[in-house]
């Protein structure tokens, strides 16, 4: 699970929708005067895909096993 | 920047100007994938532009060829490029709900009654918020907005017993569907059956608009409380008299039972040439 830093706008629906709660707000600033989200709990990812449907910013890439076999499916 | 931006939009377009929260990027997205699962490349479509936060967010970002329309006239413009592009191009427009269910509807009707072969997204976030917060087509009855400080007293095209979609779907639509921006897999599967339509197809997505319509009309900017309320809304608990009713899916597939304009009007012409024409 990766959050692009300087992308992120800080809206919080990734943390509003993920399950297991992945992600949490960073206290760092980018460059366009937001405070991005973490995901700050990369192990409990399950690769429910749910955040990365939400994020309106492109700035999140769900990768590896917990991707794998999730895109096209129920979600 | 994710995978699906960097295949196919232009990078000096991302991130865009939305508001934080706004979810019209959802939609974008959506379209990615969509675009993806179909297989179609950058250079298999064209991406038309309206006005307004859908047009201004979606213009020119795609790696392929972009043009833009002015307000609810991008069909007419798509109609003359149906006209002259090879068939297997796909034209896929990005509106707002003014572009498609105001200023620009009768355009819309037109391009549904001679089933051109266009993908329509109409990104609907119930006004006009980039200009400030009006209310517009499909802003809810009795909703604040930035011109109707004590409530709209308008009824939308959703509520009352009338649906924008069955409009279209009398005018001539072949394939119509309807999702929020927050859906996942199902709203891509809907795309996906609308660019593969040979003929009118249009998705309609309501989407949050966090500035205006959720500071005002919802009285927050509190995503997880917008994010209720658009559950609520295409739940079948729906407030009665209060929001308008929608739900989600596709609600009309008539995919190849009419025929498209352009292989019409080529088939027609070529008839006429060989003389085998019979005067109607």
């Amino acid at each position: 699970m990766e959050v692009d830093f300087e992308a992120c706008k800080a809206c919080g629906y990734c943390a509003s929708v993920c399950p297991v709660k992945v992600f949490a707000q960073g206290t760092d600033i980018n460059k366009k005067g937001y405070a991005p989200y973490r995901a700050v709990k990369q192990e409990a990812c399950t690769g429910c895909l749910r955040c990365f449907y939400m994020c309106p910013d492109f700035c999140l890439e769900v990768t590896g096993s917990a991707r794998a076999g999730n895109i096209g499916g129920k979600t | 920047m994710d995978y699906l931006a960097e295949r196919y939009l232009r990078p000096r377009k991302i991130p865009s100007t939305a508001c934080s929260g706004c979810g019209l990027g959802q939609v974008h997205k959506k379209i990615l994938l969509a675009v993806e699962q179909s297989g179609i490349g950058t250079d298999d479509l064209v991406w038309g532009t309206g006005i307004g936060c859908t047009g201004r967010q979606t213009f020119n970002t795609w790696k392929g060829d972009n043009f833009a329309g002015t307000h609810g006239r991008v069909y007419a413009m798509a109609v003359g490029l149906r006209a002259a592009l090879p068939e297997e191009k796909k034209i896929l427009l990005t509106v707002g709900d003014g572009d498609a269910f105001g200023i620009g509807l009768s355009h819309l009707l037109h391009c549904a009654r001679r089933n051109v072969g266009v993908t329509v997204i109409a990104a609907d976030n119930f006004g006009y918020q980039s200009t400030g917060g009006q209310y517009g087509y499909t802003t809810p009855q009795g909703f604040v907005t930035d011109s109707s400080p004590y409530g709209t007293r308008e009824p939308g095209w959703l509520q009352d017993g009338a649906d924008i979609l069955d409009i279209l779907k009398s005018a001539g639509a072949t394939f119509l569907a309807r999702h929020s921006s927050f859906e996942g897999q199902k709203a891509v599967d809907s795309i996906e059956k609308a660019l593969d339509n040979k003929g009118f197809s249009l998705v309609h997505f309501i989407y949050p608009c966090v500035t205006h319509f959720g500071a005002v009309g919802l009285n927050s900017r509190d995503n997880g409380k917008i994010v209720r309320w658009f559950e609520e809304l295409f739940s079948a608990k729906n407030r009665p008299g209060r929001g308008p009713h929608v739900t989600s899916g596709i609600t009309h597939d008539a995919r190849g039972s009419r025929p498209e304009f352009a292989a019409a009007l080529r088939s027609r012409t070529r008839e006429i040439r060989e003389g085998r024409h019979v005067q109607a």
